[in-house]
């Protein structure tokens, strides 16, 4: 698994986003950060409340100039179904079929053939920033994200549970 | 039912090898009848029950997830339902469709993910009863002949005799239950064994019996 100073590999993949198939390039993705964020499967009964909890924040991480994306190894085609059933997601979801994506982020799971339910914060440089990985059956928390991408856009020293507001450390600190 | 038979079949083959006093034998055959029933109910009574208290345990956590976080069972359902050939999407629109009745969403979690069908938790008093009493019947079986006959070879003979035709009909019945082409070659099967166990216990008898000798 990639871990934060790792940079990211570049991706061109097949991607549904706002109800339409097109392709997502990571290179021409111009906000300040990106959240790239990998879940096992489409038509799951945990995967939505993750899918959708980021796309009800979607306006928060544009606040932040930070973009979202999804990406599990489903097809295009099954993305826009299950973004369908889910009502619409505002944000792009990749096709990673075949997992190489996932494999270059080090978070496939080879013997069930999915991505694990793994979060990256790329930078500006595209370079890995934030990376967690929770288990199979516990959603990750699309708050915390929030407020990591918050917190790595201060570029101050943010102490724990650091919240806007709050006091932080001097500018370049990094320990 | 077959154990009660083949076991007291066993003792009194075996026992009739080894003692030549015929009370004797009926009464060893009369204990181990009684200890073979009361062990057989007290493990079926016990398994029944352990196994299900592990069900129910599971059960009621299946039941607190589907309140708490339906999704969890959801998932657990879907799983088993794409296990069995249903493609993911399809699986994920059964159980959303099930999942507009809770109820329906449970009962069907419990028999895809802990093979639970409503009814079908095994009564442990019921099911030990139920073995106790088949033990006795089919202990029954050699016993009687052998009782009711005074002469101990006669009474064997006898005893071997009912014992083949009770094993034949129970691996003949087996066979039709299976819908089985050859209910005749198992019954014959069934008789196979139990000769061959009868036989081997006699000799096994007839082969210890100088140490009951030199031991009275």
């Amino acid at each position: 698994m990639l871990k934060p100073g790792d940079p990211a590999p570049d991706f061109d993949l097949a991607s549904a986003s706002a109800r339409r198939a097109g392709r997502t390039r990571l290179g021409d993705i111009r906000t300040d950060l990106v959240v790239l964020f990998f879940y096992p499967h489409d038509f799951s009964f945990v995967c939505p409340t993750e899918v959708t909890g980021f796309d009800h924040a979607l306006a928060d991480f544009k606040a932040e100039q930070t973009a979202v994306l999804g990406a599990s190894l489903d097809s295009v085609e099954s993305h826009l179904r299950w973004a369908e059933e889910l009502g619409g997601i505002g944000y792009p979801l990749l096709a990673d079929e075949g997992g190489k994506l996932a494999r270059a982020f080090g978070v496939l799971d080879e013997k069930e053939h999915v991505a694990l339910r793994a979060t990256f914060v790329l930078d500006q440089k595209r370079v890995v920033a934030y990376a967690l990985a929770s288990p199979f059956n516990v959603g990750r928390s699309i708050a915390e994200t929030l407020r990591v991408v918050r917190a790595i856009r201060t570029e101050h020293l943010c102490p724990a549970d650091w919240e806007p507001g709050v006091a932080f450390g001097p500018d370049k600190l990094k320990f | 039912m077959q154990d009660g038979v083949l076991t007291t079949a066993g003792v009194l083959f075996g026992l009739s090898g080894a003692v030549s006093d015929r009370k004797q034998v009926i009464l060893a055959a009369l204990a181990s009848s009684a200890a073979g029933a009361l062990s057989m109910a007290a493990g079926a009574y016990l398994g029944t029950r352990a196994e299900a208290e592990v069900l129910q345990g599971e059960i009621e956590r299946t039941r607190e997830q589907a309140q708490e976080r339906p999704y969890i069972v959801q998932e657990g359902l879907l799983r088993e339902l794409a296990k069995e050939g249903l493609g993911r999407e399809a699986a994920y629109r059964v159980v959303k469709l099930l999942s507009e009745s809770p109820r329906a969403l449970l009962s069907t979690a419990e028999q895809k993910m802990y093979g639970y069908g409503g009814g079908a938790m095994g009564n442990a008093a019921l099911d030990g009863l139920v073995m106790g009493v088949a033990f006795v019947v089919g202990a029954l079986v050699p016993l009687v002949p052998f009782f009711l006959i005074p002469s101990k070879d006669a009474g064997l003979a006898a005893a071997l005799a009912t014992t083949a035709l009770a094993l034949f009909t129970v691996g003949y019945f087996q066979g039709w239950l299976a819908h089985s082409e050859q209910r005749w070659r198992c019954g014959v099967r069934f008789v196979t064994i139990a000769i061959g166990a009868a036989v081997v216990g006699y000799l096994i008898g007839l082969a210890i019996s100088p140490l009951g000798a030199s031991a009275g």
